[in-house]
This record gives structure tokens, sequence and C-alpha cells, in this order.
């Protein structure tokens, strides 16, 4: 008798005391998908495909680099998440572009990659090649860029699995994404930036801001001549 | 003491003198049973009764703050988690009380036709049986819709376009079981009339004639193997089972009944107490798209073959195959009224209950992870194995952000992510020669869109680089031999083109 | 003893049914059960009255599909862009105040040309969950039991058996508007069932 009169109290006390802590007490309801504002689950959910989970190790560049988050500033990072990058495979992620984010989430994705990735003097006091081109278009030199690229970059990028200088790679890489990654590099796997960009990554001198609108510039013409010839292919298919 | 017991005495004589309940509750209550039958399977009939209760009994506490209206139905549910002390606990008593009740009602008929139960004379409390299974279902449906979330919103959504397949009256159905051109208000409206009124009215009437039929007719005696229903001498044999080796049903059989509803009350509270209310989900708002819609768990497996119907045989199977399972439960006391009762001498019964039990297990498993259905975010949410990405070419790099990018992780998975519609693609290369890959994108086929269109030549270029590297390290992808003969071949003269 | 068993009883009710009451007078007897049947009849008659009203207001939402549909505008022209397809919502015209957000609607508008559009249903054309579009691999994608479309609508994989519902549309001093209403559903929309594997062209214009 005392058992279950021990028993009734403690059930009591628990439905009294304890009923948020039963493990069938039902979670807060989900906020309206467009209503979500952690930047957590916003990067799970829309960027960790293609840019990795923590910025790192996806197919697409680094953006947990801090060199990266260095270069780049605030208008052009939520312009690429916005609008998408043209020449990419980056799609636009706001609704005014007609993807599925507000505003306002893209301006936590925008803050949040800052927060997370940012560091403190990424470049080491040294001071890179701007993120865009000096001028409008590239202003760079194409003969001078195919040397460049045959000095610093073809001694990896050879002829080969390697080759960037290919037509298929190039139609599918933006300017702007090769400069960036020519700049900041990948450390994820152990592309180096353009202070090393050099074969074995030894270089002596970086890259400069001229060399690299010349090379960009220069693999632009193979893209341009690539895309001519594509087409002419894919039409005969 | 004495004196409290007179008064007693004396209320329950002048109650009795008007009510005269005494003699037919002794009569129901001292009727003799065959011995046999006070046995733990004659205990999910009264199981269901009495859950039943307790569904009626939740159901008008949880009235009490529920609104029945489509702008506030979810608000109000809400409240009820997280503002009612313990709402959440009646609203989970409910829901579970559901699962249990939509559960014993089967496993009770299970029970009532293998043990022959629905033969004469007692064919008719097999057909209210049907009806009360068919109302237990309908119950649990309108519960789900009353749960006025995005789950209730589309799945009225697909009732409606099942609804819409009867030829020449769909579209007027379809308005009535709205109430209107779309799911609004007077659609939530008429199902909880149907979840309140109408069908808890049929079920408690039916229930109750059921039962009327139980203490009327006698309760099924255990089946011997060669003992036969004869319409003719049946009645005599069982009056003189229960005369010969007969009790009384209280409290002989019924204090099993008895252990066994308190047990099953007992489980629903646990389940609850430990796993909570269902939902509710999402809001019901029709603008909201990025949802995945999923039905209860007793009409998963309805989720699943709709899923697996061949296009052309959706619409005759929607319509006809209902009618026909109602129709062969009906007919079933008028085809097998007569004859062998026991599940021995039974083979064809035993073998259709665990068909079905087999083919719904299997067709729920599969609802549960609905392997049909992309996923909706895999392609921006699920990162590709870095293994897979380790050392590989630019091109292969970049035919990986086209993988991602043109949302093929929604059917294809891999490393276990992704989802399941098509083949995983963690050893394709293995599977496929890189022509055969490249056909397969630019054609689609079977259930895979065509690609060609919407991808450009260095996309597919790309994109099939990337799928020719997931193969094993030990494994090497796949080639055509005749094309490697031929290059071989080509070899020695040196114009490979 | 016997007569206790309920079987017996039964029985008993069946074969010997016996009327204690029934020997009065022939004639007051007879005349007792023609009041009976007048009664009954009254009531039928009554009933049958009071049916016609109770099945009219019952069968009230059984309408003509045009009484539901009415133009509503999806907003300017300028807000969809040349080549692309769009979600949009509009506000049902057959809404009441109590509807909550149900009556909030989202369609697709693909606006092909600048002055040629296309209007497609959410609900997809198996069984009316809500697709979604992804422009970049340009399809449509089912997430209930996976049917695929094409940008233009037509069937690309999975259960459905035609393309996606369109609505009617026009264009009225730069807005654009389409005749909706009612939930798109076999019954209402489809024209002509028939499984076409995308040729490039809707099998489906509704």
């Amino acid at each position: 008798m005392r058992c279950v009169a021990v028993g009734l109290a403690a059930w009591l006390a628990v439905i009294l005391a304890g009923c948020r802590l039963a493990p069938g007490h039902p979670p807060d309801p989900d906020s309206r998908p467009d209503q979500v504002l952690d930047f957590a689950t916003l990067y799970d959910q829309n960027c960790a495909a293609c840019h990795g989970r923590n910025g790192q190790n996806g197919p697409a560049i680094d953006l947990g680099n801090p060199e990266y988050q260095a270069l780049i500033d605030d208008a052009s990072l939520r312009k690429w998440i916005a609008n998408g990058m043209p020449g990419t495979e980056m799609p636009a992620f706001a609704q005014s572009a007609g993807g599925m984010l507000t505003d306002a989430q893209v301006d936590v994705l925008v803050a949040g990659m800052r927060k997370a990735w940012r560091a403190q003097d990424a470049f080491a006091g040294a001071a890179p090649p701007a993120y865009a081109p000096a001028a409008a278009g590239n202003a760079g030199d194409a003969q001078r860029g195919q040397q460049t690229y045959q000095v610093r970059c073809a001694g990896c990028h050879k002829a080969g699995g390697e080759d960037i200088a290919s037509s298929t790679y190039l139609s599918l890489v933006g300017g702007q994404a090769l400069r960036s990654i020519i700049i900041a590099g990948r450390p994820d796997i152990g592309q180096p930036d353009w202070q090393h960009d050099a074969p074995g990554g030894k270089a002596v001198t970086p890259l400069s801001a001229q060399d690299v609108d010349d090379i960009v510039t220069y693999l632009g013409t193979l893209r341009s001549a690539a895309t001519t010839t594509v087409s002419a292919q894919g039409g005969g298919k | 003491m004495p004196g409290m017991k007179r008064a007693a005495g004396r209320v329950y004589a002048w109650l009795e003198r008007r009510l005269q309940l005494a003699a037919p509750v002794k009569d129901a209550v001292l009727h003799p049973v065959p011995r046999n039958t006070a046995s733990w399977w004659y205990v999910f009939g009264s199981a269901a009764f009495t859950l039943l209760f307790l569904q009626i009994f939740t159901g008008i506490l949880l009235a009490l703050v529920y609104v029945p209206s489509a702008g506030e139905a979810w608000n109000s549910l809400n409240v009820l988690n997280h503002q009612i002390p313990l709402g959440w606990f009646l609203r989970a008593l409910h829901g579970w009380g559901s699962n249990f009740m939509v559960a014993i009602v089967l496993i009770h008929m299970a029970q009532v036709f293998l043990f022959g139960a629905y033969k004469f004379p007692r064919e008719l409390t097999w057909i209210l049986g049907v009806f009360l299974l068919l109302m237990t279902l309908g119950m649990a449906f309108s519960g789900q819709v009353l749960r006025f979330d995005q789950d209730a919103y589309w799945g009225l959504g697909i009732g409606a376009s099942i609804v819409s397949r009867v030829p020449w009256i769909g579209g007027g159905l379809v308005h009535l079981l709205l109430g209107g051109p779309i799911i609004a208000g007077a659609t939530l409206s008429r199902f909880f009339t149907l979840h309140v009124f109408v069908i808890p009215g049929a079920m408690l009437l039916s229930a109750f004639l059921h039962v009327w039929m139980v203490l009327k007719l006698g309760i099924n005696e255990w089946p011997m193997p060669g003992r036969l229903v004869s319409r003719a001498t049946y009645v005599d044999q069982y009056n003189q089972l229960t005369h010969e080796d007969g009790l009384p049903f209280v409290p002989g059989a019924f204090w099993k009944d008895l252990v066994f509803s308190g047990a099953i009350l007992a489980a629903v509270a646990v389940c609850a107490f430990v796993f909570g209310p269902y939902g509710p989900g999402g809001q019901p708002d029709p603008s909201i798209i990025q949802t995945v819609p999923k039905p209860d768990f007793f009409f998963l497996w309805i989720y699943t073959v709709l899923s697996y119907l061949p296009p052309a045989m959706e619409t005759p199977f929607i319509l006809i195959a209902p009618i026909a399972g109602i129709a062969i439960l009906l007919a079933l006391p008028f085809y097998a009224s007569e004859g062998e009762k026991s599940w021995h001498r039974r083979p064809v019964a035993v073998l259709v209950v665990t068909t079905v039990a087999v083919c719904w297990a299997v067709l729920t498993q599969l609802g549960t992870t609905t392997p049909w259905s992309p996923h909706m975010s895999a392609w921006s949410s699920d990162p590709i194995p870095v293994s897979r990405l380790h050392a590989l070419t630019p091109l292969a790099r970049a035919g990986a952000v086209v993988l991602q990018a043109k949302q093929c992780r929604n059917c294809h998975s891999i490393g276990g992510l992704g989802g399941e519609r098509g083949p995983a693609l963690d050893d394709v290369a293995t599977r496929m020669t890189m022509d055969q890959l490249r056909f397969k994108v630019v054609t689609g086929g079977g259930n895979m869109p065509a690609y060609g269109k919407n991808l450009s030549p260095p996309e597919i270029e790309a994109l099939v680089t990337f799928l020719e590297t997931l193969h094993p390290a030990n494994e090497p992808p796949a080639y055509d031999p005749a094309q490697q003969q031929a290059i071989e071949a080509a070899q020695p003269s040196g114009s490979a083109p | 003893m016997s007569e206790q068993e309920p079987m017996h009883t039964n029985e008993a009710h069946e074969t010997a049914p016996s009327h204690p009451a029934g020997n009065d007078d022939p004639s007051v007897v007879s005349r007792r059960w023609l009041l009976l049947k007048a009664g009954l009849a009254l009531n039928g008659l009554v009933g049958l009255a009071l049916a016609v009203p109770v099945l009219r207001y019952l069968l009230a939402p059984w309408r003509r599909d045009a009484s539901y549909d009415s133009w509503v505008s999806l907003g300017s022209v300028d807000g969809f862009p040349i080549g692309e397809t769009r979600l949009a919502f509009y506000k049902n015209p057959y809404a009441q105040s109590w509807d909550g957000a149900t009556d909030n609607v989202a369609c697709y508008v693909r606006r092909e040309s600048a002055g040629q559009f296309r209007v497609f249903a959410i609900n997809c054309a198996h069984l009316g969950c809500p697709v979604r579009w992804f422009p970049q691999s340009q399809l449509f994608m089912c997430p209930c039991h996976g049917g695929v479309y094409y940008a233009d609508g037509s069937r690309a994989s999975g259960p459905p058996e035609r393309g996606l519902f369109t609505y009617d549309w026009k264009i009225v001093s730069g807005n654009l508007y389409i005749d909706a209403g009612q939930m798109p559903t076999l019954s209402n929309t489809a024209k002509l069932v028939q499984i076409s594997n995308g040729k490039g062209d809707c099998s489906c214009q509704g």
C-alpha cells in the first residue's frame, strides 16, 4: 500500500513539476522556412554541398579560407550569393533572382561567414592583388599572361589530368573565380596562394597584380576560343 | 457503517425500481461462455471498445481548447502543446490512442478471421465490424486533417486528387469533399463535423450493436479442427457446449479483458509520455512550398502503393481496389458461412492473413523511407565525401560542382547522403563506361529525366569525368572491350582518332 | 433452463410470434392500422419535403467549375524576367475571412518571350503535392512520389500521367492575370490524359 502511495506521489510530482522535462514534451514549432535566421542552419542547407562543411573540402572554392575572406568584400560576397556568379555553376539564392532565400537570410550568410572564417591579418602583412581586376573586363595582356602561365603555373597544371588550360574546364569556371583561386589559393586541397604560385609552391617572388590580370586574361582567351568550338560540336549532336 | 450500507441499499432499490437494469445486466454478466474462450486471444475486441471510450474522452477534453477554423486551428494546437499545462499530454494520449485503436482493431479482425468467428450465425457481427474498421480508419484520417498542418493540407490535396479521378462526377465530388473549390475554412469545418459528430455517433451505435450481438449470439467457441459449422445444428451444439463446458462470462473470462484493457491504456499513456504528441508540423500555408508531405503511419502503405503503380494502372486501381476490398470483406461471411472454423484446416485463410501482413509491413517500411522521393535540398546541403574529392583533376572537380548544382544528388546518393530515387553513385564507374554515362545523362530513361537540353556540353563532359572517378580503389572503371580492342588494333598504325 | 440461452430466446421469437393485445374487435383493429399507416405516410411525405432543402444545402458546394473561377492578378509583367520561371502568389478569389493562410496560392510563371507566358499550377498532376522548380537543372520536382517535369511543364519521369496543369492567362494594362479559383485536379483541368515523355512541348494545355 505504501509503495503504491509513494509511486502515485512520484507520478504526481513528475506531472506537476517536470512535465516540461518529459521526453514527450513537444519541441517548439518549426519556424517558416523564410524566417530561419541561424547561420549554421542556412549554411548547411544551402552552401555545404558545394563549398564543404565548415567552408572546406568541397568541390567549389573553400569559403573557410581566411585569405579568401580577407580578399573579398561584403558587397561582392552578397552579390554572388544573391544573384549567382555568371560563367560558373554558382546559382542565385535570393528570392528576387528566383532563389529561395530572403534578403535578410543572405545578410545572415554574409555576416556568418565573416564571423566564422575571417582572421586578423590573414595575409601576414603582405599586400595581395585586389579582388577585382583593376579595369573593367580583363585588362591584362594575354601574351604576357601565357608566358607567366608557362613559368608559374604549367609546372603543375601541365597537359593531361591537371591541365586547367583545357577548353572544357574553362567553360565552367569564370574569370573572377580563377582570379580568386590564383590569389587566395585553396589551402584545403593544397593549392598555393599568389605568394607561392610556382612549381612546387616555392615561388621566389609573389605574383604581381599585373601577372594575375595577365593570366586570367590569357585563360579567358582560351575559354572564348573553346566556347565557339564546343558550341559547334554541340550543334552536331 | 451498517447504517450507510442500509442507506446505499435504499438508494439502489429506488434506482432499480425505476431503471430496472438489474435483470438484463445480470443476464449479460452471468451468461455462460465456452470455457476455452476465456483466453488471451479473446481480449482484443474489448480493448478496442475501451480505446473507443478513451478517444471520446480525450477528444472531448481537446475540444475544450481546439478551434475548428482554418485560420486558428494550428495556433490553438500550439497553445495546447505549449501553454496549457499538460495539453501536450492530452494531445499525445489522443494521438497514441488512435494508433493503438487502429492496431487493435486490425488485430481483432485478423483474430476473428482466423478463428472463423464470422461464420453462422455471426455474419452481421462481422459486417458491422467491417464498418467499424472503416470508421476507425475514417477517424484516423479526419483526425490527421484536424491537426491542421502542412501534412494535413497536402494530405487533403492528395485526397482531392484521388477523388477527382472518379469519372464524370469527379469534379463535383472534389467540391463536396473540400466544401468549395480549394482546401480552406470550409474543408476543415466539414472534417471537424465528420470527426466529432458524424463518425463517432455512427461508431458508438455500431459498437453497441456489435457488442449486443456478441452477448445475444454468444462468444465464438474455440475452433476445433473437424468441428464443422452447419446452419441446422450449430445453435444446439453451441448451447450444449456452453452448458457442459462453460463458465459465467464474469469473472471467468472478463478478468482477462479487464487486465488487457488496463495494460493497453497504460501502454498508451507511456507512449504519450515518452514520444509526445504528433505535430503539428509547419503552418498550413500553401505558399510555403518547402514541404515534404507525408501521411500518418497507418496510411503510409497507400502512399507507397501510389508511388509504385504504373501511371496507366493508377486511376483504375485507385477507384476499383478499395471498393473491391470492402466488397470482399462484406461478402466473406456469406461466401463461407458454414464449414471449418479452425485455422489448422484453412490454409488459404492463414496464407491470406500472412500475405496481407507481410505486404503491409513491407509497404509501410518503404513508406517510412520513401526511396522514391527526391530529397529537395540534397543538392545544396549534402556534401560529397572528402575522400571522393581527394586528388581530383580540376575538370573532375568542376564535374563534382556540376553534379551538385544540377540537382543530381536529389535523386542519387553518394556516401549514403542524397535521394534514393536513382541508384547510388558511389561506384557508378564500375557499372557504366564513360560513353554509357554520357548517353544516360543526355537521354535519361527509366525514371531519369533527359538532361541533354539542360546541360551544356562542357558541363556534361565535366560531370562524366567526375562520375568516371567514382569507383573503389581496387576496382577499375568499366570499359567497353570492343572499343578497347579497336584502340589496340589501331595502335600499331598510330592513327587512333 | 434453455430459454435463458441467448440463442434460444432468439429462435423462440422467430418461431412463436404472439400478439396478446391483438384480440380486439377486427374492425377497430383495422382502423387503428389504417391510422398508423396514415401517420407513417404523413411522416414520409414531410420527410421527403424536408429532404429536398437538406440535400440542396448539402450539395451547395457542387457547382460548375466556371462559377468558382475568376481573373486574378499576379502583378506587373515586369516582375517576370524573360526566359525564367518564377514562383508567384495570389489570393484565391473564392475565399472566406476565416480561411487563414489557406487561400494564399502559389503558381509558377514562365515568361517565354516578351508577350508569351505559361502559368503552371503548383500542384503535381499526380496527386497534387507542391512541385519545386530548380532553375539550375531546369526541372520541376515533386517531393511526394518523385514526379519530374521539364521547364515547359511536360512530364519527364515518375508517376504523373501528364504534364503540369496550366492556367489560362492574359495581360491587361501591363499586369499578368490568370483564370484561377480552384485547386487544379484531373477533373477540372485535364482535357487530355496522355502519357508523353516530354518532346519539348506540353501535352497538357488546359
